[in-house]
């Protein structure tokens, strides 16, 4: 009895059962699964056996390189979040940001407050979507204006000085922290504006404003936009709805833009700029 | 058993502590997601809190009853003290230190991200390093089990390994192989990524590695259940164990056949091709097999207790059943939420019913009935027989006892029949949030309630179930009977080496594995890479000023 535990003797009866049953378990399931049931499709003709063998491993057309030429590629943006991109940007030096951001004066008002509706303040904002934002105006992923051709006469390392200058300025906007997210059964909120800040709307797709840009809660790259110029936001939701603007790295704000009609991109331009709004939520 | 003694009533004490507090929570979260109001209604302490529970419940509660359970029958079926009691408490305390670690992480906010991980989502590497310390102290156990064993057949050559002591080393390899999944996830993907060794996060590969411990993972949780079946309630049912054979056949299949199938959870993700997920699928219906079995045998267990206490007639044998003996109503009560649950089983493991109910309440009410009901009741009753046993203390009471089993049976069915219904009108699962203005969701507003009731009738039962062991620990130390294991109607003398011990299994379990996971976690390597950035649930240290 002892000498039959070894597990490749198949002279004694457990092991040739163990292994045969195994074996034969496995084989029907891959000639069904691979080849048999592989080669039907609901909708289309019936498959040839190489190609049903494909299918089952799941090596599909889109994997490797493709026969025919395929349009060129379009990136929205040069910037990926790694950590060499964060580094340099917490690593800008407020210093040399200030001069740097003496450009910017004339338009973004004094000390990045802006005075106009067509340019955003960016005092207070986090220094990774301003270096993001540049590095898009240098590479002209967008395109407005001067911005382009000021972009394009900073270094990498400008940027992120400058971002880490406006992020450091306490008289523009709020930081992401120190708010909570105003959530819980705001889905049934009546003001159309906090409705989408704090819930989105599911039915059609568009997510929380506040998940990605505040307040409460944040995704890097995304700027906060309390008190943000009113007149920028909304024009900035229509670039996007109408395609003008696309450099959201996966297309996010296009699709959600695209979805809002101009009251409800008024309401909500309107919502964060004056914080009105947010005052009422507050109170709840 | 008097070196593992201690040894057995700390890892239960742990079980049982953790799992009081986890049922509350379970509680909050029926109620959080209900049209009635709930306190602290927030969307990130939900999410915190499914958390906590599924690691609590599906780590914690499980890993320290099974090693408790472990020792506790090392020392009484092999009638001689626990080997490596040292280890044992080495182990004990580097799981405690991992439950400790990731808890404090969770309850912290920093690791939202449920206790299947889910990359690319990305805790805090506190979190990760729990767990791995978790699951990996307790290899130490499975070593324990697997040396004790071993040790007790070379003393004891040619006699047969105790039904008990086989089945426990069964469920520690099965362990082993299940954790292998996760333990490889935790090191290669995770950690790197949340220490900041990498940028990216290889989610396919990620999520294809736990479902290696996704599926089997669950008849470890299961396993305690069976053994206590097949080896506790014969005795306590007045008769004889049906056939010491099937029980061994039983845990030898579930060794083998609860592994290559974790791939079931995949059926909806992109990453894999039909055939492999053909192929998983239809081995998952092999686990059927040792199911079946053991309905059959147990029920043939019953029925020759039933006859040897007077029944008569063709069912008669069921109402002389001793159902005042909480092992005994455990296990009638567990087989009935068995029955209800493998249905539903068969339909979340079929290809193509899956995707009626993927990522719905069904999946979730399913396995709460399964596990919060089939396993975990046994693992009371499994209590309430080792209690007097460990402690020298009577159980107060068994009246009790049965009022606390009933109450838990009837919650978890008022909990999760309403909950199954839902997700067939297609409620999805791990939402904070329903808008029950809506109208299609308005429709599971009723039977959302109802389970909340449920949720807080298992409470009230979770609470008795502390008290009830409280109160015995606490009583007056009398002389109690040693546990005696069930005796087959024919006992072994000699079994088949392949029935005595696991190498064979274990050979045909690696090149199962091979076949059905070789490609699936291959293709990463050489064919594809899913490799994407993470997405931080929580954390300040690794991005730049003022990024939440």
């Amino acid at each position: 009895m002892a000498r039959d535990s070894g597990p490749f003797t198949l002279y004694n009866p457990w092991p040739r059962i163990g292994w045969w049953s195994t074996g034969g378990l496995l084989a029907v399931a891959v000639i069904l699964g691979f080849i048999v049931l592989g080669r039907e499709q609901q909708n289309g003709p019936t498959l040839g056996t190489w190609t049903a063998i494909c299918r089952a491993l799941g090596i599909t057309a889109d994997i490797g390189p493709a026969s025919e030429p395929q349009p060129p590629l379009r990136t929205p943006s040069r910037i990926a979040w790694t950590s060499a991109t964060l580094a340099q940007v917490a690593g800008g030096s407020a210093e040399h940001g200030a001069f740097v951001a003496l450009n910017c004066t004339a338009c973004h008002g004094e000390q990045g407050v802006s005075q106009a509706g067509l340019y955003p303040t960016l005092a207070g904002m986090d220094g990774s979507a301003i270096y993001k934002q540049l590095d898009d105006f240098r590479a002209g992923k967008r395109s407005w204006g001067a911005m382009n051709a000021i972009a394009q006469a900073l270094s990498a390392q400008d940027a992120a000085d400058v971002g880490a200058y406006f992020a450091s300025r306490s008289n523009g906007l709020p930081p992401f922290v120190g708010e909570r997210f105003q959530a819980g059964r705001t889905l049934r909120e009546d003001n159309p504006a906090i409705r989408l800040a704090f819930a989105g709307d599911p039915a059609r797709g568009i997510p929380p404003c506040a998940a990605c840009h505040g307040p409460g809660d944040h995704k890097l790259g995304a700027p906060q936009l309390k008190t943000q110029q009113p007149a920028y936001i909304e024009r900035q939701l229509a670039a996007f709805a109408q395609g003008f603007r696309q450099n959201d790295i996966n297309e996010q704000m296009r699709t959600i833009a695209a979805q809002l009609t101009p009251d409800e991109m008024h309401v909500i331009a309107e919502f964060y700029g004056t914080g009105a709004a947010v005052a009422q939520v507050a109170g709840r | 058993m008097q070196n593992s003694r201690n040894l057995a009533l700390w890892h239960y004490w742990v079980a049982f502590g953790t799992f009081l507090p986890a049922v509350l929570l379970g509680a909050w979260q029926m109620l959080m997601r209900s049209p009635l109001p709930a306190p602290l209604d927030d969307p990130d302490a939900y999410y915190a809190s499914v958390t906590l529970h599924g690691t609590a419940m599906a780590y914690v509660v499980t890993t320290f009853f099974a090693m408790g359970f472990g020792y506790a029958i090392a020392a009484t079926s092999l009638g001689r003290p626990v080997r490596g009691v040292a280890a044992a408490w080495i182990g004990f305390f580097i799981c405690l230190i991992g439950t400790v670690m990731a808890v404090a992480t969770v309850l912290a906010g920093k690791a939202s991200v449920l206790y299947t991980f889910y990359p690319p989502l990305l805790a805090s590497p506190w979190y990760y390093l729990g767990a791995f310390l978790l699951i990996g102290g307790s290899m130490i156990w499975v070593v324990l089990m697997v040396l004790n064993m071993t040790a007790w057949k070379h003393d004891n050559p040619g006699r047969p390994v105790p039904l008990a002591m086989f089945a426990i080393t069964a469920t520690a390899l099965l362990w082993a192989w299940a954790a292998s999944g996760v333990l490889i996830e935790l090191a290669g993907i995770l950690l790197p990524r949340a220490f900041g060794w990498s940028d990216l996060i290889d989610a396919a590969l990620g999520r294809t590695l736990f479902s290696v411990t996704l599926h089997a993972i669950v008849y470890f949780w299961l396993m305690p259940a069976y053994i206590a079946f097949y080896t506790l309630v014969a005795e306590a049912a007045g008769g004889r164990l049906y056939s010491d054979t099937m029980g061994r056949l039983t845990f030898i299949m579930f060794l083998v056949f609860s592994l290559p199938v974790g791939m079931h959870h995949l059926l909806a993700d992109p990453e894999h091709g039909s055939g492999f997920k053909f192929l998983q699928s239809f081995l998952t219906f092999l686990v059927a097999l040792p199911t079946l079995l053991t309905v059959f045998s147990i029920s043939a267990t019953l029925e020759i207790a039933g006859r040897h206490r007077g029944g008569r007639g063709f069912l008669g044998w069921i109402g002389a059943l001793p159902w005042n003996e909480p092992m005994v109503l455990a296990v009638g009560l567990s087989l009935v939420m068995l029955g209800l649950g493998g249905f539903g089983g068969l339909i979340n493991m079929s290809y193509a019913m899956n995707l009626m109910i993927h990522n719905t309440s069904w999946v979730t009410a399913h396995f709460h009935l399964i596990f919060g009901g089939t396993t975990v009741i046994m693992y009371f009753a499994i209590a309430y027989e080792m209690w007097p046993r460990i402690t020298g203390k009577p159980l107060r009471s068994k009246r009790l006892a049965c009022w606390q089993l009933w109450l838990w049976f009837w919650g978890m069915l008022i909990t999760t029949i309403p909950w199954h219904i839902a997700g067939l009108m297609g409620q999805p699962r791990r939402i904070a949030i329903f808008d029950y203005s809506i109208p299609l969701v308005a429709r599971t507003a009723p039977l959302v309630i109802i389970s909340v009731i449920g949720g807080l009738v298992l409470l009230v039962a979770a609470t008795l179930l502390i008290i009830i062991l409280v109160r015995s620990h606490l009583g007056e130390r009398v002389l109690a009977q040693p546990l005696r294991y069930a005796l087959a109607v024919n006992p072994p003398r000699q079994v088949p080496a392949a029935l005595n011990g696991f190498a064979l299994w274990n050979a045909i379990l690696l090149v199962t594995m091979v076949v059905t996971y070789g490609y699936p976690i291959g293709q990463f390597f050489f064919l594809k890479s899913h490799s994407v950035p993470a997405i931080e649930v929580t954390s300040q240290e690794s991005a730049p000023t003022g990024v939440r």
